[in-house]
């Protein structure tokens, strides 16, 4: 179910509009999509960290516009803890949309006490849905998996509808495999220094003169 | 063995000068938690395999670690007493130039707290201040 959000229409435009925008706790936002004009948002921090952190994807804006809408985008600062400005595109239900959805290990596998390792390759994936059934995040369940199995993308349970958009069915998405040797320390002694690109060329002109 | 490029264009580098954020780098890609850098700097090969083998050491059979850092630039040095002028001295030592907010390590297949506790004696090694970072939501 889409989770409420609500939304200011921004007047405003332009970094330094937007940095003092985001210091009173709002984040900017734009909408578009099914053909119509694009609309500049204002959304409340604390509130969209919620909806971010709960998962969603799809949200009912109220307030300055009332439509459902699908986040389209995030934009992060540098140390991925605050989010600068949000991309909404406008949505209907039943519209097939296509999404990157993470990819989460339950479980615990036994190849692990056997004295494997559970290595995870893909951590997400992009799928085409409905709207409506958007996952939060695609479950692989490794209580089966056994030292030197794997797990591939044709392997993951999708909701009712979905298709996944991946050349490579055959990708492995989990596996568990023998760890490998801890390197031997100064087992080899250090070599000088490295080669130097067109050096040898550079001497060997050299000598000929 | 501390890590070194295979082959380079030139043997010295200028020393260069470190400005803004890390852009680029700043995100865990390869495993669930990871240790970010928040202030700019060098870090040679021979800490970040200190680094390594300190995760290493705690990790044992478990988990994987990835070292996202790679020591590029070659650092030079003159040698003690030595009077002044005759250019620019040998190279020393190789260092990767870190950018507030650049990823230096990853683990995957352990628990936060286990990957916790293995960066926070990783940590110690590092000259630079670092923070615990998880896998930003997609």
């Amino acid at each position: 179910m889409a989770q409420l959000l609500p939304v200011e229409i921004r007047e405003t435009s332009g970094k330094r509009r937007n940095r003092r925008l985001r210091e009173r706790g709002r984040i900017p936002a734009v909408l578009y999509g099914h053909g119509l004009e694009s609309v500049s948002l204002a959304v409340p921090s604390e509130e969209l960290a919620a909806v971010i952190r709960h998962g969603s994807r799809l949200v009912s804006l109220t307030g300055g516009v009332s439509e459902s809408a699908f986040i389209r985008d995030l934009q992060w600062d540098t140390f991925g803890t605050h989010i600068l400005h949000v991309d909404f595109t406008r949505i209907s239900e039943h519209e097939v949309v296509e999404v990157r959805v993470g990819i989460e290990l339950r479980g615990e596998a036994p190849g692990v006490r056997e004295g494997g390792v559970v290595t995870q390759h893909i951590h997400e994936v992009e799928i085409s849905c409905p709207a409506s059934v958007i996952p939060e995040r695609l479950e692989v369940n490794i209580n089966h998996l056994k030292l030197t199995e794997s797990i591939s993308l044709a392997g993951l349970e999708l909701p009712q509808g979905a298709k996944l958009l991946a050349d490579d069915l055959e990708a492995i998405v989990v596996e568990c495999v023998v760890p490998a040797e801890l390197p031997e320390e100064a087992a080899e002694a250090a070599p000088g220094e490295p080669e130097v690109i067109g050096a040898k060329e550079k001497e060997e002109a050299a000598e000929a003169e | 063995m501390a890590l070194m490029p295979k082959r380079v264009k030139h043997r010295k580098s200028q020393r260069g000068r470190i400005r803004g954020d890390a852009s680029r780098g700043n995100r865990v890609v390869f495993g669930d938690f990871g240790l970010q850098t928040l202030q700019a700097g060098w870090i040679s090969a021979q800490t970040l395999e200190a680094g390594r083998i300190a995760a290493q050491q705690y990790l044992r059979t478990e988990g994987r670690l990835y070292v996202r850092a790679f020591p590029h630039k070659p650092i030079t040095s003159i040698p003690l007493e030595t009077r002044m002028g005759k250019g620019k001295g040998e190279p020393e030592y190789w260092a990767a130039v870190v950018k507030p907010g650049t990823v230096l390590y990853e683990i995957s297949g352990i628990s936060e707290e286990a990957a916790r506790m293995c960066f926070a004696r990783l940590a110690h090694k590092m000259p630079v201040k670092v923070r615990f970072l998880r896998r930003r939501p997609v």
